[in-house]
């Protein structure tokens, strides 16, 4: 048997559409596999990385969340003794902030000392000094 | 003592020749002169030509020396064709000298080496129209790969008895890609087409590289489970040159292991065309078929190359749909050189490679395909 005749005798059409088809389609998908490795890998190196900024994240929401609330009142009394505070140096006796701030004629000082004492703006050395924890106090003073 | 002279003289090869024979050793010399003074694929060539002597020596039958005869040393060493053995070796080898780096850089022109594995299945119907058996026209049609191992590794599985044609047909091909293809390079594409410059591909790191072989032969032998002698080692092949810590097996599988299994393919497959059992209107058709299959999945690359270019924003160079047909790295380099005639600053040979070696891949899915459709 020769021509057409063989060929659909042997469903030789069939064969081909179905062969061609199958290695189309194999390398097709090879190739959108391939096309995708570099991203995959690129994400498997970089995983340490993105713990890493996961975790900093998610320290820095954690931090934001703890932050002292002050009202606009208590952001400007604080304002007001921080920079009493700065006379005296980095280090200073929670009596003589008392002192000064009374005699600048700060707003109800006492309270606001022992709130900024409760937030942990103001840090105790345990030595009977205190230190003013800028970073926090500033992001306290920034958000609303 | 006259008649001890005689019957010795009618033990000769003087005595036995045959004008089939002739031919053949004539078609050797041939093949040895292109290899050596042509330098048209040589390692093919020189064992498949020398072993056409070898095979074409007018033998007296009977004293176990030809192919054919199963006590022969030929026929233990032709074993490893029969039973598929020695191509899955080379494929070995292949895997552990392949970079599939431009192919990672850029998979979508692995459609091109898909593209020109029409041309399998084009010869596959054309065999069946000239009147082959279907496991034949399949072993035909694999021609249309390039790929010399892929058609004798399925032409063992499927129509032992036309192993010799085929292998020769396809090696002869292979190595006359510089003669075949750029007449149709030129015919099917427009200077302004070949003279499209490609980007440079981007750079692919060597995890990519580790991580694709394994990829690649999950993916295919899941699909075609057929293809696993070929593509299995193939990938191992790769894998082992791309780990590194096993460059010592690497080395030996791109070297030593490869040209072994090349010599003894090549020297059997050429001792396998004995004259009487070549020389027949079968092989002449297989031939004819072999070309035209060599041809149609030139074409089938180079056109849907410029298909790919309707769709594409950067554009490709057409040219390198025909190194789809695997021949590595043969068709690459007459891509480069058909290129480089219109603009000698075009350097195509490494985007040629991604066709190119995804046509070995394509080419043995193919394989693999038919082999299960018809085994």
């Amino acid at each position: 048997m020769y021509g057409f005749s063989a060929i659909n005798a042997s469903n030789g059409w069939a064969i081909s559409v179905v062969g061609i088809s199958i290695v189309f389609s194999g390398l097709v998908m090879l190739s959108l596999v391939i096309s995708q490795l570099y991203k995959i890998l690129g994400f498997w190196s970089n995983l340490s990385e993105i713990k890493i900024r996961k975790k900093f994240k998610r320290r820095k929401r954690t931090q934001a969340n703890n932050l002292p609330f002050l009202t606009e009142n208590q952001k400007e009394i604080s304002r007001q003794l921080l920079l009493i505070a700065q006379i005296t140096g980095n280090q200073f006796s929670i009596e003589r902030l008392m002192h000064l701030a009374q005699i600048s004629d700060v707003q109800e000082p006492k309270q606001h000392i022992d709130y900024l004492l409760e937030t942990k703006i103001i840090i105790s050395d345990g030595l009977g000094q205190f230190a003013w924890d800028k970073e926090k106090f500033d992001s306290a003073i920034q958000s609303k | 003592m006259d008649v001890l002279f005689l019957e010795f003289f009618q033990n000769t090869g003087f005595y036995l020749w045959d004008y089939r024979n002739i031919i053949m050793i004539f078609i050797g010399s041939v093949f040895i002169y292109l290899g050596i003074a042509k330098d048209y694929e040589p390692l093919l060539l020189v064992p498949i030509g020398f072993g056409m002597l070898i095979g074409n020596i007018p033998i007296f039958k009977g004293l176990g020396l030809g192919i054919y005869e199963s006590n022969s040393v030929l026929h233990y060493l032709y074993f490893g064709v029969t039973q598929g053995i020695y191509p899955p070796l080379v494929f070995l080898g292949i895997g552990a000298m392949t970079d599939f780096s431009t192919l990672l850089a850029r998979p979508v022109l692995m459609l091109l080496g898909a593209a020109a594995q029409a041309g399998i299945f084009i010869t596959f119907l054309g065999a069946l129209a000239l009147g082959f058996e279907p496991n034949e026209s399949a072993a035909i049609g694999i021609i249309g790969g390039a790929d010399g191992p892929t058609a004798i590794f399925l032409t063992a599985k499927l129509a032992p008895r036309l192993i010799g044609p085929i292998a020769v047909a396809a090696y002869s091909y292979m190595a006359l890609v510089p003669v075949i293809q750029p007449p149709i390079m030129k015919l099917l594409t427009t200077r302004k087409e070949r003279l499209i410059k490609m980007e440079e591909p981007r750079e692919v790191t060597k995890r990519e590289k580790m991580v694709f072989p394994i990829v690649a032969f999950i993916l295919c032998c899941f699909l075609a489970p057929a293809a696993l002698p070929l593509l299995g080692m193939l990938c191992f092949g790769n894998v082992l040159k791309e780990a590194i810590v096993t460059e010592r097996l690497a080395q030996t599988a791109r070297t030593s292991l490869i040209d072994i299994a090349t010599i003894l393919l090549g020297v059997t497959v050429g001792a396998s065309t004995q004259g009487d059992v070549f020389l027949k209107a079968s092989s002449i058709k297989i031939f004819i078929l072999g070309a035209l299959s060599f041809c149609v999945a030139t074409a089938c690359g180079l056109l849907f190359a410029k298909v790919m270019n309707l769709f594409l924003k950067t554009k490709i160079n057409p040219l390198i749909g025909a190194a789809g047909v695997s021949a590595v790295p043969d068709s690459a380099r007459v891509v480069h050189v058909v290129g480089q005639r219109e603009d000698p600053s075009n350097f195509l040979l490494m985007h040629a490679m991604a066709p190119n070696v995804s046509g070995v891949i394509g080419s043995a899915i193919a394989a693999g395909v038919l082999w299960s459709l018809m085994g």
